[in-house]
């Protein structure tokens, strides 16, 4: 009985921010199926009343979408499993390893994430423009290549995994790339499926930097798309609403696919405390 | 959980030296690089008339960093983030894990459908999302007045401006926490849950002596990344109220971002970004400090 | 030895053979009609001695439509040269287009507002054409000159209006003989626009939520007070602003036209129906046509403290032609030039650029056309147009600033003084560091200025 009357209020109250979190999101999309009068009228409906399609016609015939999908796609994938990589040897490295300068070098790595970017993207447009990368894939991937904040939960995750476990592959005989990529990489299963999801987000999403350095238009990724919408007198809702929901279509999809990753990874993880 | 074990004898062999030399070499270029280059030349440009677009750099001494303490903008616009981080972090941390902890627990179905769910807002880009909630603020065709069956007019109202900004900015990010603690959740050991709930432990129990010492290292990590992006947040004053009515929702980073990006006064921006940068130091310091382990500093 | 030879004689045959080529084709396809009066463009003279170029030709988003349309008629009579256009997010170019011109590889002709002037003016190349044919064929010149040379000048002229709901005027038993032209006859009209049903107000006669601070900055004038002072100090604490700022209060608070929950912006209010007269820019024409088609309006002019004609009605601000990278290759630069003499001297492409942008051409030729006429908010300034002012590219910081004390005085109830006097603070402080010079001296009428 008791445990029926805590399983009720817990579905409450998960069911309650479900409504609460889904609703604006709800709201954009059957707003997209609008056209903008309606979106701006005084008269307002949660569902649209004269169903339109033009917004997703006009997205689609705009501008080359499928061209800035495309680029977005390869770039947040790369991106992603770049910094993967990195900051699980870094958080890897930085956990394990006892060395002159670790505490040092880890809180100038955290301190990097403290100064505002709004400063530092100038001077490192200036860098690039030195290094003469302008309008390439190297200065929209590698200023990316490692993250603070991916070493950073990367270190944290590093700190569940027993040294026991470590020091008895070593007296195997094993080297330290063989432990890296074949004990403690699987072990951190869950944090890297965790910092694939924001990353690639991050990447899907990411905006200014990446308009600043590609120049050519054909190179340019989706949010640079998206914020053409935004005009100079006024935006385009519809317009800007049915892109949006297309454009995170692909967070949605590799997200619900992790989902399952996520279950079936807890129980082949083989963590014992 | 927590143990690494410091003072205790250091295994080297070659492939250690190797994986940490390669590590750290990495590591230290690509930040002097991309961070400490481009946060150095923001130094020395704080003493300078600073615009870079129009390729001005006249020194000025402590011009902008006097004008800085002057300056009451900056007080208020600091005063107004303090507030703003603290409630928007507390809640981010107390949401997430709450969440985390219901969703973890074998009484809830359709598991992988909340989590979606309450994910969806974190991926959705600001942009649109802000426009949304323009259109959920409108105190005359507003989703949120008729709900609430209220006449509040939330973006200019001084006494709600600031907390619609944090209705929006705890909506698009609570699904972040739920996340990384639900991940550290799975990561631990089941058989210490299993034991508790055989040992007839309830939930707010297993909740307190479990889940939040066991997660600590993760809440931590939340705590601190979102202290540190929430005293930088400015998207949300940009795209809801741009600072007003008057300057009552004004965050210091959206003044850093006016004073960078519409008066292209980047000396100025950046003496504002190192008083910033300093103050979250001394914030995370704490936080570690209280905390307990793995301090950094 | 031999090859090279065979190389360089290979080389010439082949430059020889296209040259002629290039000569024969046209000679046959150009066109010779001159375009234009005082500035002419001979489309049959060849550019770039005829062989291919490609030029970048970067602008902000909004109206892609007419910057291909500009590109291909000017393709059709240089087929050897492609103009690659670039579209940009309109508030981040600011930042994009300033860096990319530092180097040598940015676009060589590019579109400008007047408020980033600052950042690019150091960037650009002066035009060819003299100064003299410009002056002759478009208004507003001398205000854009900077030591004797024209960077950049202004196509067409936009202001603020008064935009009304005609069926809402029919409604209140308004006729066209009602249209006010004093302030004190705009509160009565808005009065009689004003619904209230039950005390709860339903149809407000005139709302200017959401902000005004761009028609603030101007109605000054119509009081004969600069917003400069000669040493290019912003002056806001005078009696003027103090009247301008107080009469706007009054028409809520006393008159109870509008109040400032009633909707968060007034435009998008008049759209909807909600609001009977508003105060709006000239794109708003385009804005209610696209997003509002079905609420019929018309314009009058900005109404004016008493029925004489004011020092100035309000002031405007200009749609700039286009900028040319003097960083650029030289032989991309010429092509540039030419582009803009393109521009300027066709009438059409003028006309097009006008229309689109609901502006009043700054072109002479064009000052009467019935077709740019018909748009209400270009019709009404025709009269005086020798009476709005351009006080300069002003910095950002002059808006920002006049906007927080508005909203302090309206949401905030501060007091009217006390906000300005502390914009006025913080505007001074940031001009320090401009090199904003006011061109409000260059008026026609400067002379006529409260001293």
């Amino acid at each position: 009985m008791k445990r029926r009357l805590s399983s009720i209020s817990l579905n409450i109250i998960t069911s309650i921010f479900c409504i609460a979190t889904v609703l604006p999101f709800v709201w954009m999309l059957s707003s997209s199926f609008k056209s903008n009068i309606e979106i701006s009228a005084l008269e307002q409906y949660f569902f649209p009343r004269g169903f339109t399609l033009q917004n997703y016609v006009n997205v689609l015939a705009g501008f080359d979408f499928m061209r800035y999908f495309i680029n977005s796609l390869v770039y947040a994938f790369l991106i992603t499993v770049i910094t993967v990589y990195t900051s699980t040897v870094s958080g890897f490295v930085l956990a394990k390893y006892e060395f002159r300068g670790r505490e040092l070098l880890f809180s100038c790595i955290l301190m990097t994430m403290m100064v505002p970017g709004t400063v530092t993207i100038i001077p490192r447009y200036s860098i690039m423009q030195f290094l003469g990368w302008l309008d390439t894939y190297k200065a929209l991937v590698l200023p990316g290549a490692f993250t603070a904040f991916g070493i950073f939960m990367m270190r944290q995750a590093c700190y569940a995994i027993p040294d026991e476990m470590l020091e008895a592959a070593r007296i195997d005989g094993a080297n330290e790339f063989y432990i890296f990529h074949r004990i403690v990489f699987p072990l951190l299963h869950n944090s890297i499926i965790t910092i694939i999801i924001f990353q690639f987000l991050w990447a899907w999403d990411d905006y200014l930097w990446p308009y600043l350095v590609i120049r050519t238009s054909s190179k340019y990724l989706l949010p640079i798309a998206l914020n053409l919408f935004n005009g100079r007198y006024s935006t385009d809702y519809g317009g800007l609403f049915a892109a949006t929901s297309i454009s995170i279509m692909p967070v949605v999809i590799l997200y619900m696919f992790f989902q399952n990753q996520f279950i079936e990874g807890v129980s082949s993880s083989s963590l014992k405390g | 959980m927590q143990g690494h074990h410091r003072g205790k004898k250091v295994l080297r062999n070659s492939s250690e030296v190797a994986l940490r030399s390669i590590a750290v070499f990495l590591m230290s270029v690509f930040f002097l690089l991309f961070f400490a280059v481009p946060i150095g030349i923001a130094f020395i440009g704080s003493f300078h008339q600073w615009n870079p677009l129009k390729q001005q750099f006249d020194f000025l001494g402590m011009r902008n960093w006097n004008r800085i303490f002057a300056n009451g903008l900056f007080w208020h616009s600091m005063k107004n983030t303090f507030v703003f981080a603290m409630i928007a972090v507390f809640f981010r941390v107390i949401l997430g894990l709450i969440l985390a902890h219901v969703l973890h627990s074998k009484l809830i179905k359709h598991k992988s459908v909340y989590r979606t769910l309450y994910y969806l807002p974190t991926i959705t880009p600001m942009v649109a999302v802000a426009f949304v909630w323009k259109f959920i603020f409108d105190p005359r065709i507003g989703l949120l007045n008729r709900l609430l069956n209220s006449d509040i007019n939330w973006l200019y109202d001084g006494r709600y401006a600031l907390a619609a900004m944090l209705i929006l900015t705890i909506w698009k990010d609570f699904g972040y926490a739920v996340v990384i603690l639900l991940g550290g959740l799975y990561s631990l050991p089941t058989e210490c849950f299993e034991a508790a709930e055989i040992d007839g432990a309830n939930s707010w129990q297993r909740f307190t002596r479990l889940t939040l010492p066991l997660l600590r290292p993760m809440v931590l990590f939340v705590i601190i990344v979102s202290l540190i992006s929430y005293f930088q947040a400015y998207i949300p004053v940009m795209v809801l109220t741009q600072g007003g009515p008057g300057t009552q929702t004004y965050l210091v980073t959206y003044l850093i971002y006016k004073e960078a990006f519409s008066k292209y006064n980047f000396g100025y921006a950046s003496a504002l970004s190192f008083i910033v940068f300093v103050f979250i130091a001394i914030l995370t310091a704490v936080t570690f400090k209280i905390s307990g382990k793995n301090v950094p500093f | 030895m031999k090859v090279k030879k065979a190389l360089v004689m290979t080389f010439l045959l082949t430059f020889m053979l296209s040259f002629t080529i290039c000569n024969n084709t046209l000679a046959q396809e150009m066109p010779s009609d001159l375009i234009g009066n005082i500035i002419q463009y001979d489309p049959s003279v060849p550019l770039n001695n005829g062989e291919d170029i490609t030029v970048e030709l970067w602008y902000w988003t909004g109206a892609a439509n007419l910057f291909e349309s500009l590109a291909t008629k000017y393709m059709a009579i240089h087929p050897n040269v492609t103009i690659r256009l670039v579209e940009n997010p309109w508030d981040d170019y600011w930042t994009k287009l300033p860096l990319a011109l530092q180097g040598s590889d940015g676009p060589a002709i590019f579109n400008i507002h007047n408020s980033h002037h600052e950042n690019l003016i150091g960037y650009l190349a002066p035009y060819d054409i003299p100064v003299g044919d410009l002056e002759a064929e478009f208004t507003g010149v001398s205000g854009h000159l900077i030591d004797g040379k024209i960077y950049y000048t202004d196509y067409g002229l936009m202001t603020g209006t008064v935009y009304y709901n005609t069926d809402m005027w029919a409604a209140a038993g308004l006729t066209k003989a009602d249209i006010p032209t004093t302030w004190d006859e705009f509160r009565e009209v808005a009065k009689r626009l004003t619904i209230r049903k039950d005390g709860k107000l339903i149809q407000a006669g005139y709302s200017y939520n959401g902000g005004i601070q761009g028609d603030v900055l101007g109605m000054n004038y119509q009081y004969g007070q600069n917003l400069f002072t000669w040493d290019n100090k912003i002056s806001l604490n005078n009696d003027a602003m103090n009247m301008v700022i107080q009469r706007l209060k009054d028409m809520y608070e006393k008159d109870g036209v509008c109040d400032y929950n009633f909707g968060n912006n007034a435009g998008d209010n008049f759209g909807q129906g909600l609001v009977a007269m508003y105060l709006g820019w000239g794109f708003m024409t385009n804005v209610f046509g696209q997003n509002f088609p079905n609420t019929p309006f018309e314009c009058f002019e900005i109404p004016t403290p008493t029925n004489d004609i004011p020092y100035a009605f309000h002031r405007y601000n200009g749609e700039s032609t286009f900028g040319v990278n003097k960083n650029a290759p030289a032989d991309q630069q010429s092509i540039a030039q030419d582009i803009i003499l393109f521009f300027l001297a066709n009438d059409a492409i003028q006309k097009e650029f006008c229309l689109v942008n609901a502006v009043f051409p700054m072109k002479v030729t064009l000052q009467d056309d019935d077709e740019l006429l018909s748009i209400p908010s270009v019709a009404i300034l025709k009269d005086h147009i020798d009476r709005y002012i351009w006080p300069g590219p002003m910095p950002s910081t002059v808006e920002d600033n006049i906007k927080i004390a508005l909203e302090n005085i309206f949401y905030n109830n501060e007091d009217i003084t006390k906000a300005l006097t502390m914009a006025e603070k913080a505007i001074n402080e940031d001009l320090e560091y401009s090199d904003f010079t006011s061109q409000e001296p260059m008026y026609k009428y400067a002379s006529e200025a409260k001293k």
